[in-house]
């Protein structure tokens, strides 16, 4: 990529950020890209730092962004050190810099999470099959706790509008994405119709990860090692967060297995259940799963409009346009079996 | 029908790709032959569209004469069948907005036609997971 600045130009200008902002005595003795997400920059660092030898990974801000309303890597940084303060598997979130003329973009620092994130391999790998045993529990377990974090040090988590509903406000967001997009089709008009009339009302309102799903966690023979990626952290109905997971998208080829490719649904939601204290409707899950094959196909749409556009030419996004239709089929399937 | 990009944009991309990336790029960079293999794929969907589109738009046709009323043929011209089918789903699309197929046998028609529609679209972008839908144990 074009922006991306060089390894020695990291190195440096890392090391010199260490020592001025925090006093550090630093010697970055790696800098290696990691393959990343289409906005965000990863980074392997390795440095001594106070004598010490750490491995730490480095996020940073591309010039563009894939979705506005992404939480800033300040508020990111915020949020991370609260879930990780309140016993929430996530990278220990270490030293953040708002000034984009260090590194081209804003950017923070965390340590490094041993594991593997690759969905396909998560639910493949015969070295996981252990961790594919005790997932179930801890995702669930995981969830309950982030579903429960204080968020009232967090006001800039986006909500539904006062008086909206999490689903409504969702519904509602997903026309103005697809008529910004000159999108809006039979399929979609549809689907986002029966969407409408058949919002769930949430039981309560938490704090969502917003892209927990397999992919977005890191897994070793153990198990859950690390939760990641959260920029897309909202208030909104705990449904959500277990609807989108349940997505046959992040099934990674286990189409059978609604929890990830990995197990049923059911034991999932009875073990999320056990840990929250709370009761789930599961109809409710069932309108977050389908909506999110809605939204996703949605996305899909604006994500090639990316390439169409001329922002971002690019072969990956402009093929995304195309999958759009897997998620439509998805979304209608699952239309049908919940009723039309 | 409304899918974006359409199929020449989609061979741009590629050829854009293929030219710009990987005929300077040396063997062995995981990234570039994953974009590759993307960029390949592209060219495979491009394939479908060309020998699968005609029957699709015919298919497309006789279902929206269905769903709208009428029995108008399409039009003489082959190139202006796309565009044709574009106007007649938006006509469907303000027709579903308004209500029109919200009465449980109208509801089903469109269902039908919804998801014919996507079987199709699928078809060209992806006949593995027809596939494989056709035989996934029931899901749980």
């Amino acid at each position: 990529m074009s922006d991306a600045p060089s390894v020695q130009l990291v190195q440096t200008r890392l090391a010199a950020f260490l020592r001025d902002a925090a006093g550090l005595d630093v010697t970055i003795t790696g800098a290696q890209p990691l393959a990343g997400g289409a906005s965000r920059d990863m980074w392997r660092i390795d440095a001594v730092i106070d004598g010490q030898p750490e491995r730490l990974v480095l996020r940073r801000d591309l010039p563009t962004q894939m979705i506005d309303s992404a939480l800033s890597r300040e508020h990111e940084f915020a949020l991370m050190t609260a879930a990780f303060a309140a016993g929430i598997r996530v990278a220990r979130p270490r030293w953040l810099c708002a000034d984009p003329s260090i590194l081209g973009g804003a950017f923070f620092l965390m340590d490094y999470a041993d594991g593997i994130a690759i969905g396909r391999k998560v639910v493949s790998l015969p070295d996981l099959a252990d961790a594919r045993r005790v997932l179930p529990a801890q995702l669930a377990e995981q969830l309950a706790r982030i579903h429960a974090l204080d968020v009232r040090p967090f006001g800039f988590l986006p909500a539904p509008p006062p008086g909206n509903s999490p689903a409504q406000a969702a519904v509602d967001q997903t026309w103005a994405l697809l008529e910004g997009l000159n999108a809006v089709t039979p399929t979609f008009a549809f689907c986002l119709r029966w969407a409408a009339e058949r919002a769930p009302s949430p039981a309560r309102v938490t704090l969502i990860h917003g892209d927990f799903r397999i992919g977005n966690v890191m897994v070793d023979a153990a198990g859950l090692t690390a939760i990641a990626d959260w920029e897309f952290a909202h208030l909104g109905d705990p449904a959500e967060e277990l609807g989108y997971l349940c997505m046959r998208d992040w099934r990674f080829g286990v189409g059978h297995l609604r929890m990830g490719g990995i197990s049923p649904r059911e034991p999932f939601l009875q073990a999320y259940e056990a840990a929250c204290g709370y009761s789930v409707d599961r109809a409710a899950v069932d309108w977050w799963e389908i909506f999110g094959n809605i939204r996703w196909a949605a996305v899909c749409l604006g994500q090639a409009a990316r390439h169409l556009g001329g922002q971002d030419r690019s072969v990956e996004l402009a093929s995304l346009g195309r999958r759009s239709a897997e998620m439509q089929l998805e979304a209608l399937n699952g239309i049908e079996k919940m009723g039309l | 029908m409304l899918d974006r990009p359409t199929l020449s944009e989609l061979i741009e991309a590629a050829r854009e790709h293929i030219e710009i990336g990987v005929i300077p790029a040396v063997k062995g960079d995981g990234k570039l032959y994953f974009q590759t293999l993307v960029a390949l794929n592209v060219l495979k969907i491009a394939e479908r569209e060309i020998a699968l589109r005609p029957a699709h738009q015919r298919a497309a046709w006789a279902r929206l004469n269905a769903l709208l009323g009428g029995e108008s043929p399409p039009p003489a011209d082959h190139d202006a069948w796309e565009p044709a089918i574009a106007v007649r789903s938006a006509d469907l699309t303000r027709a579903i907005r308004d209500g029109a197929y919200d009465a449980p046998q109208a509801r089903r028609a469109l269902f039908d036609h919804l998801r014919a529609t996507a079987v199709e679209a699928l078809e060209i972008a992806n006949p593995k997971l027809l596939d494989s839908l056709k035989t996934e144990p029931p899901g749980q």
